[in-house]
């Protein structure tokens, strides 16, 4: 339930959900939240509603699709207050007293420029290239002149890693983190951090929207939340779309000029990415479905294990996870080790055991591509000629590598049967990039 | 192709294999295999006769709580459930009432036409409150009804309604006073008939007693409940 009128300031809320007394506010404005002509849809998540499925008793409607977040439907309507910014205006609200690499302080005056024209602006930078230290001058200008910003991505995880980093970076300014999980209640504030899903309660909100990891599922060809996105943003917002691996559709968009683009190929530690090694197996996949393993992995688990190095072990499919585990267990390898995946209940334990050493290694599925470093790491991707493994995901999975300055450098195995399109795409992509980083 | 209702997973090649073996056609098919095995049937185990709870090992038939209706109440009253109330069921109601998402209705809707048109008896859904047809826009009991011929003999009073009945605790549904009445022109219709009370679920058997109790004042000659869940 909504209590204070604040609450509705730049957001649409099913006048469901408000009670009488804001209701009848002055500045409070409604539209449907339905619309029926010229087709049914759905004024929040933008979906064509099929008839048969949206009727309700009595000629209503509702809409099915965005039903999680509250119900949609003919007999409310949507209840908005145009944003106000009520925000004070604060000059040096950054609290970051870390330092930017002249490549990286170039990049950050660049984001400056773009929130200030207003533009939609593609960020494409290397996996490691300090992403979010580069936003921080673009936001403290944000906060100056009483912007409202969001920094929003598809990816819980990447929302929740990012939060205290913001909230230390700009300890005096009010900043909410927004995610389904999340029990902390909506308060009204200058920079909000969410998901994606989260951006369908707004409208109108966001001077400046920031979409950290644009490319990956569920935001990545998900219609409704582009059209959240859409909604999220003031008429004349400056949108940053950040992304390691852009995916067709916002390379067509800066072909078609919608979208301007700039490269950052190079980690903020200067060294370049690692590239993947590829090595063939024949009957890889086979030897896993029979909880058998190939003995060059084995062996490189050995070595691995004997020179104290940590790794990450990539499957395509939760049902390898078993398989690989007792493969192991099988040829007399002693680790501590663990398997996890997506809906993986204990999910966020495990990853915290990995990260504070208690784990030699970790078996996963493609859900810890991105989002997450663990220092000086290796990496092995087994079956990485699986359709699982998208030329994305494989450059994600190369880019947990070398990301500290400590050890900048790292081995990333990939094991298939074959080289296939997306392993030959991975590595022309790294190559690529490697070569424009060279030439800086 | 159709997704499953509660997971969205695609329902295509999930024809199992005895559904090709046997020549009858296939049923258009509302949930994913795995969605449907968390639900349980209350056909194939032991029920109490009088409310179609699941007997465990140690209880005895009619349940301890429907002995205490029996001394609570004058009439006859049996009803049987389709399904027992455990968390899939829990979580499907929260879907399909209180975030209303109608279209969950398809789900139950042939296995409760069914049950309900097996005899031959007059069909009386419970019915919602002004407040929550106004905001929810459906009754969730008719939802499941859907190609059934039923008789709206009852309809809720016009006492506040503070709680929801989901939020009340036990002794609070106990205490409940009758919250329906009859519907004028209806009670004609009841009068010298069997009549089957359908409800979503049966928790306490406070409600449908008390829209029994005003079904047989209308001169119904036996009173039965089948509810979804229990």
């Amino acid at each position: 339930m909504i209590n204070h009128i604040s609450d509705l300031y730049g957001r649409q809320i099913s006048s469901a959900e408000l009670p009488a007394a804001i209701l009848e506010l002055p500045e409070v404005k409604r539209r449907p939240a339905i619309q029926l002509k010229p087709s049914l849809m759905c004024s929040r998540c933008g979906s064509r509603l099929k008839r048969s499925q949206a009727n309700l008793p009595n000629g209503q409607y509702y809409c099915y699709v965005c039903i999680q977040m509250k119900r949609m439907d003919t007999l409310h309507d949507l209840a908005f207050i145009d944003e106000p910014n009520q925000f004070n205006k604060v000059s040096n609200a950054l609290s970051w007293e870390g330092q930017l690499t002249p490549l990286q302080a170039e990049c950050a005056e660049q984001v400056v420029r773009i929130f200030k024209k207003r533009q939609h602006h593609l960020l494409w930078a290397v996996t490691g290239a300090g992403k979010t230290e580069m936003l921080f001058k673009g936001i403290e200008w944000a906060v100056r002149y009483g912007k409202r910003i969001c920094i929003a991505s598809p990816r819980v995880d990447v929302c929740i890693e990012l939060f205290p980093r913001i909230q230390a970076a700009f300890a005096k300014t009010s900043i909410v983190l927004l995610h389904g999980k999340s029990d902390q209640p909506y308060k009204y504030s200058q920079i909000t951090i969410c998901t994606t899903h989260q951006l369908l309660r707004f409208y109108h909100a966001f001077d400046v929207l920031i979409i950290d990891e644009v490319d990956v599922f569920p935001f990545s060809g998900n219609p409704m939340l582009h059209f959240g996105v859409n909604n999220a943003i003031k008429t004349a917002g400056a949108m940053l779309y950040l992304t390691a691996t852009p995916d067709k559709h916002l390379l067509t968009q800066v072909r078609k000029g919608h979208l301007s683009i700039s490269y950052l190929p190079i980690r903020y530690h200067g060294h370049l990415l690692p590239e993947p090694t590829v090595i063939k197996i024949k009957g890889l996949s086979q030897g896993i479905d029979n909880n058998r393993l190939d003995k060059r992995i084995l062996k490189m688990i050995r070595q691995l294990m004997s020179q104290q190095q940590r790794f990450l072990l990539f499957v395509p499919h939760i049902k390898d996870l078993a398989t690989v585990a007792t493969a192991i267990k099988d040829a007399g390898i002693i680790a501590k080790y663990d398997t996890v995946f997506a809906a993986d209940p204990e999910r966020l334990e495990k990853v915290g055991a990995m990260r504070h050493h208690e784990l030699d290694f970790i078996i996963t599925t493609t859900i810890l591509e991105r989002g997450v470093t663990f220092p000086g790491i290796d990496v092995l991707v087994l079956k990485a000629d699986d359709d699982i493994f998208s030329a994305a995901a494989l450059i994600q999975i190369a880019g947990r590598v070398g990301r500290s300055s400590d050890r900048p450098t790292g081995r990333v195995l990939f094991y298939a049967e074959t080289r296939a399109a997306n392993i030959r795409s991975c590595q022309r992509q790294i190559r690529k990039m490697n070569r424009k980083a060279a030439e800086i | 192709m159709t997704n499953c209702l509660l997971c969205q997973s695609s329902l295509r090649n999930t024809t199992s294999f005895d559904e090709i073996m046997s020549l009858a056609p296939t049923q258009a098919r509302q949930l994913c295999e795995e969605c449907a095995a968390k639900f349980f049937r209350l056909d194939s185990v032991a029920t109490c006769d009088q409310c179609g709870r699941r007997l465990k090992a140690e209880m005895s038939n009619p349940c301890y709580d429907c002995e205490r209706w029996q001394q609570q109440i004058s009439f006859d009253f049996q009803n049987r459930a389709l399904y027992e109330y455990n968390s899939a069921m829990k979580d499907y109601m929260k879907r399909y009432k209180f975030l209303g998402d109608y279209q969950l209705r398809f789900i139950f809707a042939k296995e409760v036409k069914k049950a309900v048109t097996r005899q031959k008896r007059l069909l009386v859904p419970i019915p919602v409150n002004a407040g929550t047809m106004a905001t929810r826009g459906f009754n969730q009991v008719t939802g499941l009804l859907k190609g059934c011929s039923l008789v709206e003999a009852l309809k809720t009073s016009q006492t506040v309604k503070d709680k929801r009945q989901s939020e009340k605790d036990r002794a609070d549904r106990l205490r409940l006073i009758q919250p329906f009445e009859l519907v004028e022109p209806q009670i004609e219709r009841i009068s010298g008939k069997n009549v089957t009370i359908i409800d979503d679920v049966y928790t306490t058997g406070t409600t449908i007693r008390h829209a029994a109790s005003l079904l047989y004042q209308a001169g119904a000659a036996s009173v039965i409940g089948i509810t979804l869940a229990r």
